[in-house]
Parts: structure tokens; sequence; C-alpha cells
């Protein structure tokens, strides 16, 4: 027997159709090429004085003034990180490690946040911190007068992510972050699935810090950025020498940096094109389900804003599961919750905090368009949606 | 397209193998392995559950370019298998979950997630044979797991696949070296899965709180009734153990019995732990309706009371539907309520059901029943 370790099941499947570019997306051709020459020729540490440094310098520095480009932002207030999480972190614990000592205490967030940020604030709370959550809708949208409520003067910071990832619903940052201000409370909000689906101005909206990431826009995995407003002071999580300015030390990846500036730049220009393409795409998935499956429920469809990307739907009677494999293995990449360490999936806390029932939750399956979504594609996944969700009620389920 | 072959891949060498065979035979095989249970911070080698054997199962898949997925059927499990264990303790028995998890948890749950991928079959890495839609022994004595198999759905037996049944395990370890699946080497666990350390205890404690009575002190007695010594909760003992008993005896002395009722834990010599016959419930029957209605009060077959105890002649002498009683040529020691009673005809396997209690006492050497396979 002659094993080949290569994934021999791919090749079987019928047109591969992915759609979960929430989770990650390929990085784009244009990145790529604009990242090579720094595994390359110019492999200089941007910390170096001769002309190998200075070329590195030259990358960096023009990154961070693209990607501040990007978001209304000054070159000094952007630091490049690992990634979203990393970004969260250093948000949320390095400001209120920092406003403790002021004697603000508390931390005011969303039971709807990513895991990188509940799982922040949740270590701060281990630390000493109060850990205040706002009420949420139905509709997967922050309750405003509970916000308002919560962030007294006690208040370090409060984290409110700008789109939720799960089910794409947009929250009301920009008031948020007036409310917040007001109360001399740090705002930070999670922008990582909000960059390039919204439009993320920091002239327009008041908010302190925000966290991106490389790999939902077309740059690689394990990049990201945090934009950090003049004045603001976060202590650091690493410790070690000055770069971004002490904020994040280590010798800089630049290629990651550049290649993150890259794909900002064409995510910010496709913007207005893209969104467009992609919410039609939304409401023709969505529309298909519908017709097919009568008594679906797509999670934060009334809410009064959604990111053009995100469908998240549950069929009662199916099971997340078995409706993940079976889609899988007939080549259609789905996701369900938050993924466990193990892989196994684990109920949503985000459907769980909206109030979705359990035998819903239980059901939820997140689709989630891009790049490598068409028509055609959309039609398929409707089709194969319908046909696997009309035999998962023929059997009965695990109980 | 191929048949296609969901593979239960508990991560360890005999299921590998059984997935690395289908794969050869040319089957549409899927890896899945089931997440049954989680030990929180309890073990600190094993920050997430079972984590390192889903971890091995996965590298096994990618090795045989197959999809492998996680399949969380904690909540089932629980109910199912680990809320069972406890109970049975609680009342002063000694269980065998992998016989209710192969019931419930292998051979129902997991079938229905087959079920939902299109899989006609369903395969594990067990030490069994489905000859003509009926369940035999695996050909390696020393490794036969069909013991722990009579629970199981006779109409599931012919979507059964059990690859590694027809062989030893040293023809299976001799596989996983040929393909050199990471879990070749990988040493075989006597332990019960969510139970790693071994001891049993802790998840009763967990569950029932530490001033439960089977973890509360009680009296050792002998079976006259004398009080000879003091225990430390009930649930530590099985019948036919001799570890722990009070000393001071000409002879051996055994548990050989335990009374929740009073919390006594009851010690006698080995005359007391024998049994001429055994009464069994939850009876289930893995041969054809025919077969089955041949087997009337008054056949003559094999019955195993024991993982790895010879399998003995005995006669059927009451029928009652979920109730049995066999009566047993030879004595057997140490028939313990909880255990497994197995019918066998040869290598067949008959039936079988969850031992109720010994009926009748006399003469023959002790043994431990085993916990886990």
């Amino acid at each position: 027997m002659v094993l080949q370790p290569q994934a021999r099941y791919i090749d079987a499947m019928p047109e591969p159709i992915y759609l979960d570019h929430a989770a990650t997306t390929p990085v784009r051709p244009e990145v790529l090429e604009a990242m090579a020459p720094f595994y390359g020729p110019r492999f200089g540490n941007p910390s170096s004085l001769h002309r190998w440094g200075r070329e590195a310098r030259a990358a960096l520095d023009e990154a961070r003034e693209r990607l501040a480009n990007c978001i209304g932002a000054r070159p000094d207030e952007i630091s490049f990180t690992s990634g979203g999480t990393e970004a969260d972190n250093l948000a949320i614990l390095g400001a209120w490690r920092v406003r403790r000592k002021e004697g603000r205490n508390a931390i005011v967030t969303t039971p709807i946040e990513h895991k990188a940020v509940l799982g922040c604030v949740h270590q701060a709370a281990h630390e000493g911190a109060e850990e205040r959550l706002c009420r949420v809708t139905a509709d997967g949208v922050v309750d405003k007068s509970s916000f308002d409520q919560l962030t007294r003067p006690d208040v370090a910071v409060a984290s409110v992510m700008w789109v939720n990832n799960e089910i794409g619903t947009v929250q009301p940052v920009a008031d948020l972050a007036v409310v917040a201000k007001s109360r001399g409370a740090l705002f930070h909000t999670d922008a990582v699935q909000a960059f390039g689906k919204i439009s993320i101005d920091a002239n327009a909206v008041p908010f302190d810090a925000l966290s991106l990431s490389g790999h939902k826009i077309g740059a690689p995995k394990g990049c990201g950025a945090i934009y950090i407003r003049r004045g603001t002071l976060l202590e650091a999580l690493f410790h070690g020498g000055t770069q971004e300015r002490g904020r994040r030390p280590g010798t800089e990846n630049v290629a990651a940096a550049v290649g993150l500036a890259k794909a900002a730049e064409l995510t910010c220009a496709e913007r207005a094109s893209e969104t467009t393409r992609l919410r039609a795409l939304r409401d023709r998935l969505e529309r298909g389900i519908r017709e097919r499956v009568p008594d679906a429920v797509v999670h934060g469809a009334g809410a009064p804003m959604r990111a053009p990307h995100i469908v998240n739907v549950s069929v009662p009677g199916t099971d997340t599961e078995s409706m993940l494999m079976a889609l899988d293995l007939q080549g259609i990449g789905c996701s369900g919750g938050s993924a466990c360490q193990s892989g196994s999936s684990t109920p949503s806390h985000v459907l769980s905090a909206i109030g979705v029932p359990r035998e819903l939750i239980s059901a939820a399956i997140r689709m989630s368009l891009g790049s490598l979504s068409t028509e055609a594609s959309v039609d398929r996944v409707v089709e194969v949606f319908a046909k696997l969700v009309s035999k998962a009620r023929g059997l009965q389920p695990v109980a | 397209m191929n048949t296609r072959v969901l593979v239960a891949m508990s991560g360890g060498v005999d299921s590998s193998v059984a997935a690395a065979l289908l794969v050869e035979q040319g089957y549409d095989v899927v890896g899945a392995t089931m997440k049954l249970f989680c030990h929180g911070d309890d073990i600190p080698d094993r920050p997430c559950c079972s984590l390192d054997s889903i971890n091995d199962a996965r590298r096994v898949c990618q090795t045989l370019g197959i999809p492998h997925y996680v399949l969380n059927l904690e909540s089932a499990f629980g109910h199912d298998v680990v809320d069972n264990f406890v109970d049975e303790y609680a009342r002063g028995r000694t269980p065998i979950p992998c016989v209710r998890c192969n019931t419930f948890t292998k051979f129902r749950d997991l079938v229905r997630k087959a079920d939902g991928v299109d899989s006609r079959y369903v395969a594990t890495g067990h030490y069994a044979r489905v000859i003509g839609g009926e369940l035999h022994r695996g050909v390696d004595a020393t490794k036969d797991q069909s013991y722990f198999l009579w629970g199981i759905d006779r109409d599931v037996l012919s979507r059964m696949l059990l690859p590694v049944g027809i062989q030893s395990k040293a023809e299976t370890r001799a596989i996983a070296r040929r393909l050199g699946l990471n879990t070749a080497e990988k040493v075989e666990s006597q332990d019960i899965c969510f139970v790693p350390d071994g001891d049993h205890t802790k998840i009763i404690r967990r569950k029932l709180g530490s001033s439960a009575p089977a973890l509360s002190p009680g009296a050792f007695v002998l079976s006259n009734g004398t009080v000879v010594g003091q225990h430390d909760g009930y649930a530590r003992f099985t019948i036919g153990q001799r570890r722990g008993l009070p000393g001071g005896y000409p002879e051996a002395m055994f548990v050989v019995a335990i009374r929740p009722e009073d919390r006594a834990v009851v010690i006698g010599p080995r005359e007391e732990l024998l049994g001429r016959g055994v009464i069994a419930r939850e009876v289930n029957w893995l041969v054809s309706t025919d077969s089955r209605q041949a087997m009337a009060v008054g056949a003559r077959l094999s019955v195993q009371v024991r993982h790895r105890a010879p399998a003995v002649p005995a006669t059927l002498i009451r029928d009652d539907g979920d109730e049995i009683e066999l009566a047993l040529d030879e004595p057997v020691a140490a028939i313990t309520p909880g255990q497994s009673l197995v019918l066998y005809d040869g290598d067949r396997v008959l039936g079988g059901g969850i031992i109720e209690r010994a009926a009748g006492n006399t003469r023959a050497r002790a043994s431990l029943p085993v916990l886990a396979a």
C-alpha cells in the first residue's frame, strides 16, 4: 500500500466552495509580491544604521504611513502586532493596567465579543478588575442605554467590537465611543471584521484604540496592527527593546507590515464596489435559503445595520456538527460557532447571549462571503444546503 | 463513488490501523474522533479534554489522506455513560462503561452521525468480527473485545466494519509501523478514558459530593454479621477484591458482597465468592429472531461473566424477556453485579446482559473483574 501524504479527498470533490472568509482569506497575489523582496535582498533589520537597515526601515515607515492613511490615522498611531488577538490584549490589558492606578478598575464590554476580547477581560478580572457586560438586543446589537448605565467614571476601558464575527451585526461604535469619552473611559474597538466592510475613520469616530488583523483582508496570518490615538497610554505586554515606540518590543516583521499595508490599501480602494457585490451575493444566498427552507432562521437579520459578508443561519431539526461535516464532504467550507482547541464545535456564546433558543444554537451555520464567492457558487450552496437539510430532518437527532 | 465508511478514531493504534486498512481496501474513509468528556483543569498535562488523542487521530488521517472530524458527544456520553457509571457505584455495583459507550455512543450516536454524511458503514478498532450479520470473537484470543459489544442494536451489525478483528495485535502494530503511523508505538491504556489516573472515586466525588454514602466510612463484616473493621467508602471495593481488607485471617479473604443499604463491605474466604448461577438484566440478543427462538429455556450455551475469563458451559433456566437466569455447570468466582454476562456459542456472540447477582454459592478460583477494555 502506498499512501500519498497529500489530501486526496480534496481532489475527489466537485468544485470546492470556500464560504468561510470570516475565518480567513487567501493571501492576495499583489500582497505576496509586495512582501517578496523582504524575504530576499531587503532582509535588513530596521533598527540597523547601515544601508540594509535603512532599506528595511524605509519599507516599515512607508507601510505604517499607508496603513494609517486607510483609517484616517497618523503613522505614529499605528503599531504592528502579530494579529488581532495581540492588538486586543494590548488595548484592554494595557489600558486597564495603566488606569487602575488612577482608581479606574472597571471594564465594560459585551457578551458578544470575540474570545480575544472576552479572554482579556476575564484575565483582567482575574487580576482584580470589575467586569461589566452590556445587554444586547435579540438582533445582536449592543443596548446603548445599558452601555450608558455601566460606563460610569470608574471605568478604565470600554471595548465593543465594530462588526460581530459570528452574525455580522454592526455595533453603534460611534455613539458608544462618545459616551465612553464623556466618562473619561478609554474606548477600544475590535475592527477585525469591520475593516474593508464599513468606513473606518479615526477623525470621524473618537475611538482611542482599534484592532486590525491581516489575514481577514488578504494579508498573511500572523500579522495585524493596533491603532492607538495620540496621548493614550498603554502598558506594553512584552518587554525588551524600543521597537514600535516600546509598545511592542521585538524586531519588526517588515515583510508582514508591508503585506498588511498593501492588503489594507487594496481592500479600502475596493470597499464600495466589493461591499455592493457581497451584499447582493448575501441577499441572494439568504433569499435562496429562505425559499428552499422557509423556516430557516437568520440570526441578526433584524439588526439596523449588517456587514455584507456574513449569514448565520439555523434550521430547526438539524445540528451544526453534522451539517458542517456533510457540507465539507460536498466540498463546501462553512463554520459553526467558535471552534474549541480540539476542533469540535462548541455552542456559540454569541447566539446564547442574544437569547437564541438552545435547539437553534446547536444548528447554527455561519457562511461568510468574500473574494472567492460568485453567484454560481452561492446558487450551488443553496442547492446543496437545502438537500442536506431535508436529509438531516429525516434523521433522528443525537440526544 | 466508493462506499463511504465513518471510522471512530480514538487516537490509538487499533483504530488508526482500522482506518488505514479500509483506505487500502478502497473505501471512501472519513475519520472521526468523539470528544466525550472534558477534564477541565484536573489534568495539567491535558489542557483541553482528550486533546492529545484527538491530535494523534488527526495526524493519522493526514498521513492517510482522509478527512478528520471531531464530534462533540460530551452531553450524550455524560448521561448515557458517566452518570450511569457513578450511579452503579452508588448502588454498590461495578460497572463497565465501555459496554455502555459501545451500545449508546459508538453504535447508536455515531451511527446517526454516519447517516448524516451518507456513510453506509461505521468502523472501529475493536478486536471482534462480524460474520454473516452476526458478531464473533476476534481472532486474537488475548485481545478479543466481543465481551464489550453484546449491547449494541442488532440492526447495526450489518453496517459494522471491524478490520482489525481478523488479525493479532502484533499484526496491527506491524501494519502501523509499515505505514509509519504516528500511533504505531502508542502504549495501550487499561484506564477508563474518563478516569485517566485510575482513581474512579474522584468522579464519584465530583458528581455526588464527598459526603456521598458510597464514599463514607462503613463496616467490614463477615457473612455471619461480625464487624471486623472499617472501610472508607464501599465504592472503593469490588467483588473478588483482596487489596485493602483487614488482615489476620488464616486464609485469603475477598470482598464477597457490597451492601449499599448499610454501607457494609462483606468479606469472606474463597468459597463464599463462588456462584453456581447468575441472573442478568437489560438482556439484548444479537442473533436472528429464528436463532433467538431456538434459545428457549433449557438451551445449552457458554457464558462469560468477566472480560478475559473463560466462557463456561451453562443452561438457560429462566427467560423473562428483560431478565434471564443461567445455571452454571461449574461454579464461577466473583460474579459481580454491574459487570456483563455474555452468551456465546463457540466464537459467536448470542447476546448478553448486565449481571444483577449470582445465584447459589460453591467452590472455584477467584480473579478480579476488569473495568476497561
